[in-house]
């Protein structure tokens, strides 16, 4: 009998939790179908739309009227929030001097007070919001406060932290590339990525330095993408070394990378590696010949599409030779006309412009 | 003799009343951990982290696939659907496969198709691929659809799709589901987030599309079904995915992703064979023996799950169709069951042998027939007046409330979670169905679970058909 009760009570409990967390949803929602519009019309009547900005007046030389502002029930912490979404919501849509702008007003609107108080939570989850809301909003906080919480155990911390130092550290940005031990998940390389790229004002340095000295893998191969992002071609050489390294993946990216920077006078070393390499470097090799299009490398190519055995080999090869097109077209053609069946659908394949890949 | 049958009671009553109790127990047991990992989704993730992933070059590249077979009444709508998906670098495969109806067409003149002189690598063995086709239009250059002989399975067609899949990771989906916007930027995030394992496959939580409203193929509002077959099965599909699936994720004992939608690791599940088109139950099929071919290789592995709504799917409507759904489901299971039992209990296979194998077998498998037993017996017990009718009405009274107590709590995980649905009433509606579910609908999916393991011994000739959508009709002024 007594279970009976429970499960009878535990669904009238659940019941009750539902109905309650509709209602204040509702209620939440009705606050901010009303107030919602009022910030947006107040950000874009001072911010997007002041003539001051459109003339290019710089941001620190504008007095933002706050009039509007105050009339907000901003003295309420989910009005304060709701505005502060809305100011980040704009600035990640505008850049220069409209972003400054919105930092000012978030700055004398007081909301950095929340954010800060936000980061003195023991809750991991509101650290990380107070983190994300720096970062977007680009307002310093001392290395004293990031730096201990890049080691934090939790990892969403870690990463926020990582993010944050970079973004907002006055020292040295990239500092922390030196001590990190743990492997750049794909998702924090995509962050990273994201804010090295877009924050204005920042030293990027030469990333052949963590090429060559670097002694985690997931460093490595985050820096090979930055390199080519900024086309660093005095990183080559670091690359270029890297190149006898015994990871394969490692390997593999670094040829991905000198293809992508275009240097031809690594094209004779990777020819000569090829034959030693497993499947992966070996076609990251033939995609890197393709890229570089020289055309040193059409009999390497041409060899490798007629007597390789494995089906991608071949189609990298021949995509290699279309993308070698100017110089390798007699050879193209001879191979059209001569290949047997099965290579000349891959010849055909990698030539049709509505196939992609 | 009476001696042996009187044991033989005893011993049957104790069993099921173990067998009863362990269940109850992982149910409460999944409650509990799939509340951890729902909190734990809900607060990692944020929307701004989808809007970074979207605009992203180092977005992992992700292939669609959608089988297709005589679906001309919704294929346009619905490749439409596919083509407003919010990614940065995507390919969608549609795979007709053999369609005697004019989807073909439909798709050729509708979105441009010219055929195309493709280099096909089958490392999966399928059915001849008669033609691909590319569009001319540079609006659908992701766009590509493989004509194929008839492989008289959806894991055929699938196959053909993996075959020709550029991306290390797959999307499989049905072309009648309507997938949410965002869906690749979810199912790509838990790949990309992992920081030990490798991700093989990713899942995210089904609906049913029947009462809610849909334009051009994109969800506009969300509905509970109005009929009833189908809300019954939007309540087993919060319980299965919200609360179920969710709670295995925590533990990484996925038991399967669901064919409706589900990213995979395409190496894996090419290395494994990819789908077996002999199997009535493909999805289930291809995870284990993906999560078989990781142990076996030491790849240290997981399986994910996502609590938010991500695909709605069109539940049948029909008892008809319905049951030849859930004869399929069963029969797939059966074949499942037998086909991997060195799976079970042996503990090479860590939790996938020890866990997962064991509970498939014991609460999905053998569920119906001791259900089925149960009633057997429960009905000579009584003819013979050997049931204590109190005791047995109070047993019957509590198992009745932990069952709408369950499905009521995967309904507030849900709720409290994503808010789903407009109307409040709409949730109260919803909310109602469990009480009538384990006295309409059980009864209907142990009949038909019986049915499936009866076509399962007998290997009664059975293909995977055609489900008669009424497709999705626009917003109801």
């Amino acid at each position: 009998m007594i279970f009976i009760i429970v499960a009878v009570l535990v669904t009238l409990l659940a019941y009750l939790s539902i109905l309650r967390s509709r209602f204040l949803g509702h209620q939440r929602r009705k606050r901010l179908d009303y107030l919602l519009p009022k910030i947006d019309n107040l950000i874009i009547d001072e911010i997007m739309a002041n003539p001051e900005v459109a003339a290019g007046t710089p941001a620190s030389q504008i007095q933002l009227n706050l009039d509007g502002f105050q009339e907000l029930p901003l003295h309420k912490k989910w009005a304060r929030q709701a505005t502060t979404d809305r100011i980040i919501h704009f600035r990640r849509n505008v850049r220069g001097n409209a972003g400054h702008l919105l930092r000012n007003l978030y700055i004398q609107l007081e909301l950095s007070k929340d954010t800060m108080r936000q980061m003195k939570s023991p809750k991991w989850a509101r650290k990380v919001r107070a983190l994300t809301e720096f970062i977007d909003m680009d307002i310093p906080v001392e290395d004293v406060t990031i730096l201990p919480l890049t080691n934090s155990r939790n990892r969403e911390l870690r990463a926020a932290a990582r993010h944050a130092y970079i973004k907002l550290s006055k020292n040295e940005p990239f500092k922390f590339f030196d001590v990190v031990t743990d492997p750049l998940l794909m998702w924090d390389q995509v962050e990273l990525f994201r804010i090295i790229t877009t924050t204005e004002d920042i030293s990027i340095p030469n990333f052949a330095r963590w090429v060559t000295y670097s002694s985690n893998k997931s460093v490595v191969s985050f820096c090979l993408k930055l390199i080519v992002h900024y086309n660093q071609l005095p990183a080559v050489p670091a690359v270029t070394q890297l190149l006898d390294t015994k990871d394969h993946y490692l390997r593999a990216d670094a040829i991905n990378c000198l293809g992508k920077l275009k240097v031809p006078d690594v094209e004779d070393r990777l020819v000569s590696m090829y034959s030693s390499q497993p499947l992966q470097c070996q076609l990251e090799i033939l995609k890197a010949i393709g890229r570089i299009s020289s055309g040193r490398q059409i009999d390497f190519l041409k060899q490798e599409f007629l007597h390789s055995t494995n089906f991608d080999l071949r189609k990298a090869a021949a995509k290699s030779l279309v993308r070698n097109n100017q110089l390798a077209g007699n050879v193209i053609q001879e191979l059209l006309e001569t290949a047997n069946r099965e290579n000349l659908l891959i010849l055909k394949h990698c030539m049709n412009p509505l196939i992609k890949y | 003799m009476e001696g042996i049958l009187s044991w033989l009671g005893r011993a049957y009553e104790n069993t099921l009343f173990v067998y009863g109790l362990v269940l109850l127990l992982v149910y409460a047991l999944l409650a509990l951990l799939s509340m951890l990992a729902i909190r734990h989704y809900t607060r990692k993730s944020t929307h701004h982290q989808l809007d970074i992933l979207a605009s992203s070059p180092m977005a992992p590249g992700l292939t669609i696939l959608a089988p297709a077979f005589n679906e001309g009444l919704t294929i346009i709508s619905n490749v439409r659907s596919l083509l407003t998906l919010n990614y940065p670098r995507y390919e969608i495969i549609i795979i007709n496969d053999g369609s005697t109806d004019n989807t073909m067409e439909q798709l050729i003149s509708e979105f441009r198709m010219v055929a195309v002189d493709f280099a096909y690598n089958p490392r999966i063995l399928t059915q001849p691929v008669r033609k691909i086709y590319k569009s001319t239009d540079p609006a659908y250059s992701s766009l590509m659809v493989i004509d194929k002989v008839n492989g008289k399975s959806k894991a055929d067609a699938v196959n053909a799709g993996i075959n020709i899949a550029t991306f290390k990771y797959f999307v499989c989906t049905d072309v009648d589901c309507i997938l949410h916007k965002d869906t690749l930027l979810e199912l790509a995030l838990p790949v990309m987030q992992e920081e030990k394992r490798k991700v093989i496959a990713v899942g995210a939580t089904l609906r049913i599309a029947n009462s809610s409203d849909f334009d051009e193929g994109v969800l506009i509002r969300m509905r509970p079904p109005r009929q009833l077959l189908p809300r019954f099965q939007e309540v087993e599909y919060i319980r299965s995915f919200v609360l179920g699936k969710m709670g295995w994720s925590y533990i990484n004992c996925v038991p399967n992703v669901s064919g409706g939608l589900g990213l995979f690791d395409k190496e894996v599940a090419t290395r494994c064979g990819g789908y077996d088109h002999s199997s009535f139950g493909e999805d289930m099929e291809l995870l284990t023996r993906m999560c078989r071919y990781a142990h076996d290789n030491q790849i240290d592995y997981a399986v994910k799950y996502i609590p938010k709504t991500l695909c709605w799917t069109e539940g049948p409507a029909s008892v008809k169709i319905f049951s030849r759904q859930r004869t399929r489901w069963a029969r797939g299971l059966a074949q499942l069951m037998y086909a991997h039992f060195s799976m079970f209990l042996n503990p090479r296979y860590g939790k996938m042998g020890l866990i997962v194998f064991p509970f498939n077998f014991f609460f999905e498998l053998l569920a119906p027939l001791v259900e089925f037993s149960g009633v057997i017996i429960y009905i000579y017990l009584a003819v013979t007046g050997q049931v204590n009718w109190p005791y047995a009405s109070l047993l019957l009274l509590f198992v009745y409330t932990y069952a709408v107590m369950i499905t009521t709590i995967a309904i507030l995980w849900d709720q409290l979670s994503f808010g789903y649905y407009k109307k409040w009433w709409e949730v109260a509606y919803l909310c109602l169905t469990p009480f009538m579910e384990f006295l309409l609908y059980h009864p209907l999916i142990v009949f038909f679970s019986l049915r499936g393991y009866y076509y399962f011994l007998t290997g009664k000739k059975s293909t995977w058909g055609n489900m008669q959508r009424q497709g999705f009709g626009k917003k109801k002024k």
